[in-house]
């Protein structure tokens, strides 16, 4: 105790605000993630009201939101709406909440570590964010309208032929700042499980999460200066009138808008996998805890990870497939991506073998992960349509691509944020989130989420474009407008839903039972130190001498009474 | 914990069901793919059926052994199996999953996918006398068409240029290349199962075949501005004696809409043939 006041910042402001503590910026990015991922998803709603009843003016909030076209959404504002949706999503939201909040928070406690190895770059990783937050807020505001060029982004759109308006040089500013946070934090991810893992803890002992967040903080440094690069050029060509990515004429010298579209797209698929892996891995171990179970053939599921890590760099031709790329290539990519689905059905192969013959208790973090697993199946399984080139001609740019990355990048990797929410939240704030209103919450996501995006597939494969302010506009589509009411629905529905998330975590913030050291019976190092933790995690560093999941090992019940070993412990007898 | 159960269990099948719901759904009792006019979008159609009835069928066998384990392994009085899924046979079950998947799906669609693309969406007619050619400019938010003209050659003063009217024969190979003035756009023809970006310094090609006369539509594909979802352009295949009257009517128009000393209006290009 005597050494945790020593040790803690006793001011406000380097306690709570400028503070280097991982857990205090791993809470920081959980917050800012959290506002949003409440930002983007009212955007969703817009968006959503829009494409089931295209001109009439959004009830109750249009007429604040578009005054000018009295409460309709124009195309204009359509455009700027779900560039902002998904730019907010994936770079702000997603990314925070996962590798920001959860890498930070967990990773030194579950590798029995003290901080971070580099607790300045942290805060400078956080601080850096939220910049990037501030310039994208503004950017809302810019004249000439909001950023609208689509997530992303291609020129010449994007540049001034496209983009006059400062709103998208300011967007190109927040995403070069956050990717620079994301380096930031993933040099300090990489190194700390490098050089700061407890004695005994072998990288075959590390729980999934501690793999899925290093493995994601790879990809962050290897492929995220690729997407900086992108955007430092598209910046020149908007600020300092170059031509990189504005094609030239017979009098004029220029670039090529293809160039940038390799650069986001090198950058943009690890993307997705940066996004996924986390919650892969704290599926497999939230799978392996509540069916009291070792994760099935372990070692294979990490090989697996590995295995897509490596491939993820080099698939990312399938987004091009439709902009005149050659039949070799093309052949080529298609090649690759395909082979992606081997190791993600051997991650699945080790899901239900983890779960077969447990003792599964359904908790609601338990029921994110198994709803993150039946997810992620649909997503990935309609991922091989858009893996060859001859189908994803056909749906490239329609509402299938929608469906299909909202499940895998979006749908399963908010599942499993809320997983990880359910689960660390009383590690985090010391106090319990409410079981029931956790399921009921559980029930009605899972449900929406199937509906509304499993409808979306539907759509594009009946051909429906995506980024269509008004999909009546054409006749073929005219007859999908009642499906596109019923994922409306399905979508409004999810929202409201989660207003139960929302009332649980504030009320379980101040008034949710305090929670023990170990509410979940598992053996992981985060459970071995108090709820919340104490400043410096552990008094001294604990020795590891077992895996993550030793769950049902008859010895441990014979000799202690109950069915967990915590990794610290040694096997008795 | 049983309401969960079937909860789970519930939205288990609705998943299981979602990659086939296309086939599926009540209002598409006929498939939900538009109408076909083309003579290669069989393939496609015949690709997307096979990877949605094999896909489904690996997820309904997982989904199965998934709700297997959650009804009959759940409970706190039960005793789990102590394992760590490293036995021989535990390994062979993923190898059979990843065989299955790679030479079930991935290889066959692989193969479909392939022999399709060579034999003719990538087969560019261009030795074909019979291959009508038509030059397309994408623009914010508008399709244009340039045709030859009576010499055969583009970007001469005969080109006849039409605005969101391309008008092609039917039973023909029909062979555009496209660029774009400002944006990225995408010209996507539902009714052909085929789309082209359309990019702003180079020049992209697309082919297909019409088997039936009527009107279809052209929609740009690629999010282009405010005004993407009106890119709309009609497509009028018709039988080779009307095209010919249209097109020499189109060539007195374009006649007299002439304007040699209106550069920009002249931004045709040299055709050329597939690298």
């Amino acid at each position: 105790m005597s050494a945790d006041l020593a040790l803690a910042p006793a001011g406000f402001w380097r306690r709570a605000v400028f503070s280097t503590d991982h857990k205090v910026i791993g809470r920081q990015f959980l917050w800012l993630g959290l506002v949003f991922l409440a930002v983007a998803g009212a955007l969703a709603m817009l968006i959503r009201w829009q494409l089931a009843h295209p001109g009439i003016p959004v009830p109750v909030v249009g007429g604040v939101i578009f005054p000018a076209s009295g409460g309709v959404v124009s195309p204009a504002a359509y455009t700027a709406l779900f560039t902002m949706h998904g730019t907010i999503m994936i770079f702000f939201a997603l990314t925070p909440i996962l590798i920001g909040g959860f890498g930070n928070f967990c990773l030194p406690l579950m590798i029995g570590a003290r901080d971070m190895a580099f607790p300045s770059l942290n805060m400078l990783s956080y601080w850096t964010m939220f910049a990037a937050t501030a310039v994208l807020t503004a950017s809302f505001f810019a004249p000439l309208g909001p950023p609208a060029a689509g997530w992303t982004s291609y020129p010449t759109l994007s540049t001034a032929v496209g983009a006059p308006g400062v709103a998208q040089t300011m967007w190109v500013v927040a995403i070069y700042l956050n990717g620079a946070s994301s380096v930031m934090g993933a040099v300090n991810y990489i190194t700390t499980v490098i050089r700061l893992r407890a004695p005994g803890m072998t990288f075959f002992r590390l729980p999934l999460t501690v793999w899925g967040i290093w493995l994601a903080s790879i990809l962050n440094a290897l492929f995220v200066p690729v997407l900086a690069a992108g955007a430092v050029l598209l910046f020149f060509d908007r600020v300092f009138g170059t031509r990189f990515f504005v094609a030239g004429s017979a009098i004029k010298p220029g670039g090529d808008p293809v160039l940038y579209q390799h650069l986001f797209w090198i950058f943009g698929h690890p993307e997705v996998y940066i996004l996924i892996l986390p919650a892969w891995g704290i599926a497999g171990d939230l799978l392996a805890f509540f069916a009291r179970k070792p994760a099935y053939g372990y070692k294979v599921t990490v090989w697996a990870l590995i295995a897509i890590v490596v491939l993820s760099g080099v698939v990312y031709g399938h987004h091009m497939f439709v902009s005149g790329m050659s039949p070799l290539l093309g052949e080529g990519f298609m090649i690759l991506t395909m082979i992606i689905s081997v190791p993600s059905i051997v991650l699945g192969v080790g899901w239900l073998g983890t779960l077969w013959r447990g003792a599964i208790r359904f908790t609601t973090p338990m029921l994110f992960a198994l709803g993150l697993v039946t997810v992620f199946g649909v997503g990935g399984f309609t991922g091989l349509f858009l893996a060859d080139v001859l189908s994803d001609v056909y749906l490239h740019d329609t509402f299938f691509v929608v469906g299909h990355f909202h499940l895998t990048m979006s749908a399963a990797v908010l599942l499993g944020a809320f997983a990880a929410i359910y689960f660390w939240f009383p590690k985090m704030f010391g106090r319990m989130l409410n079981e029931p209103l956790g399921k009921l919450h559980f029930a009605l996501t899972l449900t929406t989420v199937l509906v509304t995006f499993g409808l979306q597939l539907v759509l594009g494969y009946a051909g429906m474009q995506r980024r269509l302010a008004d999909p009546s506009a054409y006749a073929f589509l005219r007859p999908l407008m009642p499906l596109n009411r019923v994922v409306s629905t399905a979508a409004f529905v999810m929202g409201a839903g989660q207003i139960l998330f929302v009332v649980n975590f504030f009320f379980s913030l101040f008034w949710g039972p305090k929670a023990p050291a170990n509410p979940w019976e598992v053996g992981t190092l985060e459970w071995t130190v108090s709820s919340p933790p104490p400043h410096h995690n552990f008094d001294v560093i604990p020795r590891v001498f077992a895996g993550p999941h030793e769950l049902g090992n008859p010895v441990m019940k014979e000799a202690r009474g109950r069915d967990y070993q915590v990794q610290s412990e040694e096997l008795p007898g | 914990m049983l309401p969960v159960v079937a909860l789970a269990s519930l939205s288990a099948w609705t998943l299981a069901l979602a990659p086939s719901l296309p086939r599926l759904l009540p209002f598409a009792l006929v498939s939900p793919l538009p109408h076909d006019a083309s003579a290669e979008g069989h393939h496609v159609d015949e690709l997307l059926r096979y990877l949605t009835i094999s896909t489904a069928a690996c997820f309904g066998v997982l989904m199965s052994i998934l709700l297997v384990a959650l009804v009959f392994h759940r409970g706190r009085g039960r005793i789990a199996r102590y394992t760590h899924g490293t036995r021989r046979r535990d390994r062979l079950a993923a190898v059979i999953a990843g065989a299955v998947v790679l030479f079930g799906i991935d290889a066959v669609a692989l193969v479909r996918s392939s022999s399709a693309l060579r034999a003719s969406f990538w087969r560019y007619p261009d030795g074909d006398p019979l291959a009508f050619r038509v030059e397309v400019t994408g623009q914010q938010w508008a399709w244009n068409f340039r045709y030859p003209g009576a010499d055969g050659v583009f970007n001469t003063p005969d080109d006849i240029v039409t605005l969101n009217d391309l008008r092609v024969p039917v039973d023909r190979p029909v062979y555009l290349q496209l660029t774009s003035k400002d944006v990225v756009h995408s010209l996507y023809l539902p009714n052909f199962r085929t789309k082209i970006d359309a990019i702003p310094g180079s020049v992209t090609r697309l082919w297909f075949e019409p088997r039936e006369t009527g009107k279809f539509e052209i929609a740009c594909a690629q999010h282009c501005g405010a005004w993407h979802y009106k890119m709309r352009a009609e497509l009028t295949v018709q039988d080779g004696a009307d095209l010919a009257r249209w097109l020499q009517r189109a060539a007195e128009d374009a006649a007299l809409r002439y304007e040699a000393a209106d550069a920009e209006a002249h931004d045709g290009w040299a055709w050329t043939p597939a690298p």
